[in-house]
């Protein structure tokens, strides 16, 4: 890989040391790992779909704590907490604690191993050069951990904001534990300005048996940013893990969920929707890993690509020898506005076990023209009319949203997507 | 109200209509009888606006205006309603939202306020009842899972809350039970008013038993040839298209 990069980024890794007591030798060996992968290529099989050129063309610098605070979104209806980070830096004054410190512990990622050394070695390392660099890189995140038996109805919203942070990059990283029977929802949001910086976030989480987490995720980055995020979920025996996200914003955007189900009767349910708007790509992966027997899985996927936009998604599901009696379906569709509009699927499912029901699903097409004549043919204008339907086509993979703020705000921005292109004829 | 002048229409290169001309007046049902392929459907259609269908000449006035000037919602906006030979599957968008969009479009096209959701309400139950429609018909996607009757009932439903100047409807009768045709029939009679038209299009005489047309139409090969009475619709059917024209 090209030196300058190395050299760089080897420059923020000292720069770093000691911010994240404990962390420093798992940042030096994420550092050395990432100068022998490097960034992932055209060439690199998992990352095809997502152009990340931009990531090798310079450093990214770490991005420097906000000049002026900027304007916050509101929340998307009641929340237990919010944690604001701008620019990849926690903002306190930004945060609302709410009541949420009386039952869950509430630390900043940088005091977390200060009196638990021996976790740092729970931290994902990651296998790519993105996520390698994260875990070099990685300065703040909220660690939440929920005990045993508590239940936090309201979501719990991590706001990311990115501002002024044009070149520079913002690599957070947070940790979710929920004990046995805990409940927690979190809301993931991340928006930014127009300037070209690049969030690189990871979320881990481990659901202790019967326990369940919601994970929501609203990405509307900037038009210039590169968004790269991954998630990282360990679920235990009757444990859930609902996850829902939608994608608008970003030049380049992927997210991909990790899930292994580890114990008996666990559970994983991975939505999400993605727009691409003219010039932008979004990159949906999961991966559900079936480690045990009777474990679940069901992924409902819907992408919609306008001219020149791209979206893909790609659906990995593995069943091992001994996960029999594994239920995991799939359904993937993308609608495509023309003929310069992609998109990609690429179900996956490698099944060791054979008393198993696995099923997916992908298809591709336009908007119903049928459809379109129909509604106009009651006094429906075209642009609501394709709306109204790219609505229901979205609706399948929003409905396992369990809160109607977040999920109305989620079926809104997808409503004013379709809205800023009225004016165009398909 | 609707004044058709040497009307033809190609479909994919294909000229289907061939010089077709055709006079409604307010208060007016006119029937329009042929067999498959006479060009009846694209008739309907070009008058809706589908917009794979070709007018290559001739002229369209709705209530003076050039209708073939307007879009397909526009046309709604002025008063012309197509009941589907086919009613359109969609699933996800809800028979209730459906209508209230589809009214409230019409609405605003005239320069009125939305209609409110009470009010609408009332409005829908009320249409939904005469047409003998299960009111948790209308919670479901439209036409999703709907027997033929029920598709051709809802198209009814639509026309009754848009309130239509003109209703053309293509084979409305066709897939009907008796019971459903004759509630259907009663949903056309209730449209028809002094001020209101209705275009049946059909290949059978026995909706014309309960929905009595003032003219009957013969289209044979995208032209309309022969007109007259009700007692015109009898004659086809006891002699056949062939003998009559």
């Amino acid at each position: 890989m090209d030196d300058q990069l190395i050299t760089g980024y080897e420059g923020q890794v000292a720069a770093l040391r000691g911010t994240v007591p404990g962390t420093d030798d798992l940042r030096a060996q994420a550092l050395k790992d990432f100068a022998d992968k490097g960034f992932p290529t055209a060439r690199t099989e998992d990352w095809r779909y997502s152009d990340v050129r931009g990531l090798r063309q310079q450093v990214f610098g770490l991005a420097a704590p906000a000049a002026t605070v900027p304007d916050l979104p509101e929340t998307l209806g009641d929340v237990a907490a919010r944690f604001v980070f701008v620019n990849g830096r926690y903002a306190e004054e930004l945060s609302d604690l709410g009541d949420l410190w009386q039952a869950v512990q509430i630390r900043p990622l940088a005091n977390h191993f200060m009196s638990n050394a021996d976790r740092v070695a729970e931290l994902v390392r990651g296998d790519d050069g993105v996520a390698l660099l994260n875990t070099a890189l990685l300065r703040d995140g909220i660690v939440l951990s929920i005990p045993a038996g508590v239940e936090i109805d309201d979501p719990i919203e991590i706001l990311h904001v990115m501002t002024g942070a044009d070149a520079a990059a913002a690599h957070v990283r947070h940790v979710i534990e929920l004990g046995e029977g805990a409940v927690a929802n979190i809301v993931e949001r991340f928006v930014g300005d127009d300037t070209a910086y690049w969030t690189n976030a990871m979320l881990q989480a481990r659901i202790a048996e019967s326990a369940k987490l919601t994970h929501i995720r609203l990405q509307e980055e900037g038009a210039a940013a590169i968004h790269t995020a991954k998630a990282f979920v360990n679920v235990d025996a009757e444990g859930r893990y609902v996850a829902a996200s939608l994608s608008t914003g970003g030049r380049v955007a992927r997210f991909e969920a990790h899930v292994r189900l580890l114990g008996e009767e666990a559970d994983a349910v991975i939505d999400g929707v993605a727009l691409a708007a003219t010039g932008q790509s979004h990159d949906m992966r999961t991966h559900v890993s079936h480690k045990v027997p009777a474990a679940t899985s069901s992924q409902v996927f819907r992408t919609i690509a306008d001219s020149r936009g791209k979206t893909s998604f790609a659906g990995k599901v593995t069943v091992d020898k001994d996960a029999q009696k594994t239920d995991a379906v799939q359904s993937f569709k993308a609608l495509v506005f023309d003929k310069t509009a992609e998109a990609n699927a690429k179900p996956e499912l490698e099944i060791f076990a054979d008393d198993v029901k696995c099923g997916h699903g992908a298809t591709v097409g336009e908007l119903d023209a049928k459809a379109i004549f129909y509604l106009t043919s009651r006094g429906i204008d075209p642009a609501t009319a394709r709306q109204m339907l790219v609505a229901a086509f979205t609706a399948a993979a929003l409905e396992r949203v369990p809160f109607d703020a977040v999920r109305d705000a989620m079926a809104a921005r997808i409503d004013a997507w379709m809205a800023a292109r009225a004016d165009k004829s398909v | 109200m609707l004044t058709i002048k040497d009307l033809h229409v190609a479909v994919a290169g294909k000229e289907i209509i061939k010089g077709l001309d055709l006079e409604i007046r307010p208060g007016e049902v006119h029937a329009i009888m042929g067999l498959n392929g006479a060009g009846k459907s694209t008739l309907a259609n070009t008058i809706a606006g589908r917009d794979d269908y070709e007018v290559t000449n001739g002229t369209i006035e709705f209530e003076g205006k050039d209708l073939l000037e307007l879009e397909p919602h526009e046309r709604v906006g002025e008063g012309l309603f197509l009941g589907f030979q086919y009613p359109v599957e969609i699933p996800g968008v809800s028979n209730l939202n459906f209508l209230r969009t589809a009214l409230n479009s019409v609405r605003r096209y005239r320069g009125l306020e939305d209609m409110s959701a009470a009010e609408f309400m009332k409005l829908v139950k009320v249409k939904a009842a005469a047409l003998q429609m299960d009111p948790e018909m209308l919670k479901r996607f439209v036409n999703v899972g709907f027997s033929g009757g029920e598709k051709k009932r809802n198209e009814m439903v639509q026309m009754a809350v848009l309130n239509p100047k003109l209703a053309v409807l293509d084979e409305t009768d066709s897939g009907l039970d008796i019971d459903a045709l004759k509630t259907v029939a009663e949903g056309i009679n209730a449209q028809r008013r002094d001020d209101t038209a209705i275009l049946l299009i059909t290949h059978y005489q026995r909706l014309l038993s309960y929905v009595q047309p003032d003219v009957v139409h013969v289209m044979i090969d995208g032209r309309i040839v022969k007109s007259g009475g009700k007692e015109l619709a009898l004659e086809l059917e006891e002699k056949g298209y062939a003998d009559v024209a």
